[in-house]
Parts: C-alpha cells; sequence; structure tokens
C-alpha cells in the first residue's frame, strides 16, 4: 500500500511538473528481493541491470538484500517486494501451512539441490557412504538440514549416522581446515571460497554434492506475489524475459557479469564472485535444463520436489497440491 | 589501603599515557601470538591484516556504511529523547501514569530486540522508521529510567521551599527537579548513545543495504574475517566517539553539573 502511495505521488508530482521525460514516466518499477547478500549465485539481477536488459524492456528494476528464504517470501508477500529469488522447498513448506500465502514460482533458476557435504581429502571420506559416524558441522537454519536424514536413508545408512553440530555459517570453513570437524554441509555455489581456505592450509578439499546421491529437485526459483502477477501481467512477463536473458548472459561471460555485480556492490572481489558464478551455473545449465529448458518447471519435477521436502519438512504429502504454488505464464511467455 | 597515586607532572604523564600504553601492549601482544602460533586470517586475523584490510576497502565505501549507520542511530537517539524526557516528567508527576506505564516499559525492555527485529521489518517495511523504532526500543528505556530517578532525588527540602513559596509546577519542573536531573539524564544518554549504535547494527542485520553492521555480515558472507574485523573497529572508534561526545556536550553545556575535577 506505502509502495503504491510513493509510486501514485510519484506519478502525480511528474505530471504536475512536466518536468520528467517521456522514458522515466514510462518505466515500470519492480522490486527485487534477494533471498540472501549479494554474491555470485545472485548476479543475474544486477546482469539485468547493468548490462540494460531491464532498461530495454521498459523497467527500472531496484533491488533489496534479504536475510533468507522465509524473509525473501514474507516480503513479496507483504508487497514490500514484487518478485524475487526463494527456495522452491521453503515456499511449498510455507504454503502447506498457510494455504492463503499469495506467492508464486514463476521460473527455476537452480534446477539441481545445492547442499553438499565439503571434507578433507585427508580425512577419508571419498564417497557419501564414508560419511557414517563422522563428525559433521552444518549452520543452524540451512535448508540443508532438512535433507541431511533423506540423504542418508537414501544411501542406505540410518538417519542419525552422523555426528551433527551446529555453527555460525562462517565458522564451518576454519572449523573444517582446523580439524574440528570431520566435514560439513554447505552449497556448491561456494566451493571456491572453502578451495582457498583449503589451499591457504595446504589441504585438499573433497566435494560430495547431494544431487549425486539422489537428491532431484528444484531449489532457489524466482518467486512473485499474487498481486503483481494479476495487477501487473505484462511488467511481469517482461521482466521474466529480461531475468531469462541476463542469466543466459552470466552463464556465458561470468567475468563480465562479476564486473557487473561489483560495479553495483563496491564490496564484492571480481575473482571470487566469478569463480562463484562458475560453481553456480552447475545448477542451472545441466543436464536437466538441457533437457527440460532454461527455468522450466516441470510438473514431474515440480511434484518430485514436494516429495523431497514434504518428507524433510515431516508433513503429510496430501497437505499441499504442488502445482498450486506454480504459474507457468511468464514462461510461456518467453 | 587505597591505590597508590603517582604524583607530580612525571606522575600524570603515566596516569595519562597508560591506557595507550596498555591498548598498544595489547595489540602487540595480540600480533605476537598470530605470527608465533601461525593463526590462520579466518580463525584470528592479526591486527596487521585488519589494518590492511581496512585500507583495502574505499574510504567513499567506509563513510556511506558510516553514515548509514550513524543516521539510524543518531535518528534512534534524538527520538529516544523526545519520547523519554517527557515520559519520565508525567510519570513523575502522576502516580496513576507512574503505575501504568512502568510495567509496560519494563516489558518492552525485557523483549529482546533481535527477536522483535524482523517482526518490525515485517510490519513496517525495510526502511528508516523500523530501523529507527528497532534503535528507540534499546536506547529509551536506560533515559525514561536514569531521568525518573533523577527528577525523583531532588532534595525535598528545596520542593518544600518551592511550595511554600506558591511555585507552579511547571517551574518547580524546569528550575528544581529537572537541573538536579540533569547528572543523571547525562549518565543515561551515555548509556543510551551506545544502545543507539547497537539498535542500528541489529536493524542491518536484519534488513539494509548498507551500514557498517550490514558491512560486517556481509564480509564475513563472503568468509572475509580480517574486513570483518576492520568494520568491527571501525564500529567500536564511531561508538567511543559518539560516547565521547555526550561527555564533551555535558562539559561544554552543563559544567555545573559534573563533579568539580571533571569540569
Amino acid at each position: 500500500m506505502r509502495k503504491g502511495f510513493t509510486r501514485s505521488v510519484l506519478i502525480a508530482a511528474s505530471l504536475a511538473g512536466g518536468l520528467m521525460t517521456q522514458a522515466a514516466l514510462a518505466a515500470d518499477q519492480v522490486t527485487y528481493q534477494l533471498d540472501w547478500l549479494p554474491g555470485g549465485d545472485k548476479s543475474p539481477v544486477y546482469v539485468g541491470v547493468q548490462q540494460g536488459f531491464f532498461e530495454d524492456e521498459g523497467l527500472e528494476v531496484s533491488i533489496a538484500s534479504g536475510r533468507g528464504s522465509t524473509d525473501a517470501i514474507t516480503k513479496i508477500a507483504t508487497g514490500q517486494a514484487d518478485i524475487g529469488s526463494a527456495d522452491i522447498g521453503s515456499l511449498m513448506a510455507a504454503k502447506a501451512q498457510d494455504d492463503s500465502l499469495p506467492v508464486k514460482a514463476v521460473y527455476s533458476i537452480f534446477n539441481q539441490a545445492p547442499h553438499a557435504f565439503f571434507t578433507l581429502e585427508k580425512n577419508g571420506i571419498s564417497e557419501l557412504t564414508d560419511i557414517e559416524g563422522k563428525e559433521v558441522a552444518t549452520s543452524p537454519f540451512t535448508s540443508s538440514n532438512a535433507f541431511l536424514p533423506l540423504v542418508l536413508k537414501e544411501n542406505g545408512m540410518a538417519e542419525d549416522a552422523v555426528n551433527l553440530t551446529k555453527a555460525d555459517p562462517g565458522a564451518l570453513g576454519p572449523m573444517l581446515m582446523n580439524g574440528g570437524t570431520d566435514a560439513i554441509i554447505a552449497w556448491v555455489t561456494n566451493i571456491a571460497l572453502f578451495e582457498s581456505q583449503a589451499d591457504a592450509t595446504g589441504n585438499k578439499l573433497v566435494v560430495l554434492p547431494w544431487s549425486d546421491a539422489g537428491l532431484e529437485l528444484y531449489s532457489s526459483s524466482v518467486v512473485a506475489s499474487e498481486a503483481f502477477l494479476s495487477e501487473r501481467p505484462d511488467v511481469a512477463k517482461r521482466f521474466m524475459r529480461a531475468f531469462d536473458k541476463a542469466l543466459k548472459f552470466t552463464s556465458e561471460n561470468p567475468r563480465a557479469a562479476a564486473e557487473d555485480l561489483h560495479s553495483m556492490v563496491p564490496e564484492v572481489d571480481v575473482d571470487v564472485v566469478t569463480a562463484q558464478i562458475d560453481d553456480t551455473m552447475e545448477l542451472v545449465i545441466n543436464a536437466v535444463s538441457e533437457r527440460d529448458g532454461l527455468g522450466a518447471l516441470t510438473r514431474e519435477r515440480v511434484a518430485l520436489t514436494w516429495d523431497w521436502v514434504a518428507q524433510a519438512e515431516k508433513v503429510e504429502k496430501d497437505k499441499l497440491d504442488p502445482e498450486s504454488i506454480i504459474d507457468r505464464t511468464l514462461l510461456e511467455a518467453l | 589501603m587505597s591505590p597508590k597515586l603517582p604524583d607530580g607532572k612525571a606522575g600524570q604523564l603515566v596516569l595519562m599515557s597508560a591506557p595507550w600504553l596498555f591498548f598498544i601492549a595489547l595489540i602487540v601482544l595480540w600480533e605476537l601470538v598470530c605470527r608465533i602460533f601461525e593463526l590462520p586470517a579466518y580463525v584470528l586475523p592479526a591486527p596487521s591484516a585488519i589494518t590492511a584490510a581496512f585500507f583495502e576497502v574505499e574510504m567513499s565505501r567506509w563513510f556511506t556504511h558510516l553514515w548509514a549507520t550513524l543516521r539510524v542511530a543518531l535518528m534512534g537517539f534524538a527520538v529516544s529523547i523526545a519520547i523519554a524526557l517527557p515520559i519520565a516528567i508525567a510519570m513523575m508527576r502522576s502516580e496513576l501514569l507512574n503505575r501504568t506505564l512502568y510495567p509496560l516499559l519494563v516489558v518492552i525492555q525485557s523483549t529482546p530486540v533481535v527477536a522483535v527485529a524482523p517482526l518490525i521489518i515485517v510490519l513496517m517495511g525495510s526502511d528508516d522508521p523500523s530501523r529507527v523504532l528497532i534503535t528507540c526500543l534499546l536506547t529509551f528505556f536506560p533515559l525514561v529510567v536514569s531521568t525518573a530517578t533523577g527528577i525523583n532525588e531532588t532534595p525535598p527540602e528545596l520542593i518544600e521551599l518551592s511550595r511554600s513559596l506558591d511555585a507552579p509546577t511547571r517551574r518547580e519542573t524546569w528550575q528544581i527537579r529537572i537541573p538536579y536531573a540533569i547528572p543523571h539524564i547525562f549518565s543515561g544518554l551515555r548509556v543510551a548513545i551506545t544502545l543507539a549504535i547497537i539498535g542500528a547494527v541489529v536493524a542491518e542485520f536484519v534488513a539494509a543495504e548498507e551500514g557498517l553492521g550490514y558491512f560486517i555480515q556481509f564480509s564475513t558472507s563472503f568468509f572475509r574475517i580480517p574486513q570483518a574485523f576492520a568494520g568491527l573497529f571501525f564500529l567500536a572508534v564511531v561508538s567511543l566517539l559518539l560516547f565521547k561526545s555526550v561527555q564533551w556536550a555535558q562539559q561544554l553545556f552543563f559544567p555545573w553539573s559534573l563533579p568539580k575535577k571533571k569540569r
């Protein structure tokens, strides 16, 4: 409501003043909500701004950082943002709790699970089943934790086959390098960061992605508020078109994408972000995207995702029709 | 036995430089520990690494972040003063208000702001007003309490005297009670200004695009621990300067409210 008010004030002011140019009047404002702080995996939207993909579609996009998927979903639901990125599993879990949540998934960014075990070569864990009985550290609020028992079970181990400790995300890398834990749980988007820590201590990093262990699902996705989709469908379509272009550009030009992010968020390091983008793109462009298309949300994989999420969140499967959280109109208009 | 103070000019010099020498010794010790035990930067960065990280960030970026934090902290501080002083005065004047408001104030104070902050952001949006509110929640309680204590500690003889002279309550408040409360108000202000910085940082941890708290969080998200430490030190220095500024303000505007040797 407040945003609507600001917008109408802006429009009124520009009409009254007659000072704003035609182009500025025509640009539609869109607020994009990230689910975490800016980083390599979030770069496509920055690329869209810097490369002018949004401008070409007559859009003016502002980007807000977030503090986790539920934070992003809440902000989109309450109208603080129009569209943004969030874990589709979090959206499903939230929707199963509260059917009235006015948010829909419109485009998949990661078509694979980003979760993985990270360990050091000297720890003697070379395949997933070696993890049995080991010390594993994870951060308290990551969505990975819910999937851990399922991954262990899928690989023939007991659900509590590892000794799990929880620590701040920033402490996980140091704990692993110091020998404070045998392995940690983190996202594959951060392989390069952990690798540099391992190199600094003369170790060799080993990554065991859970997607190789049978965890087949959609993860980070573009989600939009129902109000945005129904009240400004044309703006939404133009946004998605530009975003799709930006995602392709990011995968083809990781360094240029990193520079685009750097020019809007000067604190990020271009080399680090380039490496992050390379790691991230494995989750975006792969056999699944080859088969289904970039951004696709296929019925089968959506259902499969809900299977995993329902088990992980310990929710009855019939609490939610996973199709009810999907809106494919933007994908169809690409 | 009371501690023996050094006398004379030399003694004064020792007294003046002692905190600095102690501080420098700590830094040197820290640097040595990091070097001797070869601690990696992500465990505990050495002061030299922190300094280097500080200068790696452009000064203009530091000022952008500093201004973002300072703006919210000072706005929250100002709003707190504007709310806390009238509340304290009203509570002093009316026993009914005192009884009604005090429990509520204690409830607000005992609720962890960190837990409420995300709710405030959801309710009020992620703009300045919610950040200022989060800051106020931390700062205004010590101000109310210290002001109310000060007002109540006015010597009863003076109050009786003013009443016997038929002075109106307004004059009793402004010319007797408030001046007596000044030292208490300032001790409340000193506590509040450091809490204001904490409040602004808490708000930035929940929702912000800039600010020193955001910068620290951002640095750790990239595992840049020395840079996070640099932000932390910058924050501490700012907090210290603000604390000092409150003292200077007291010396400048209310020198009579200080003990003689501190004027």
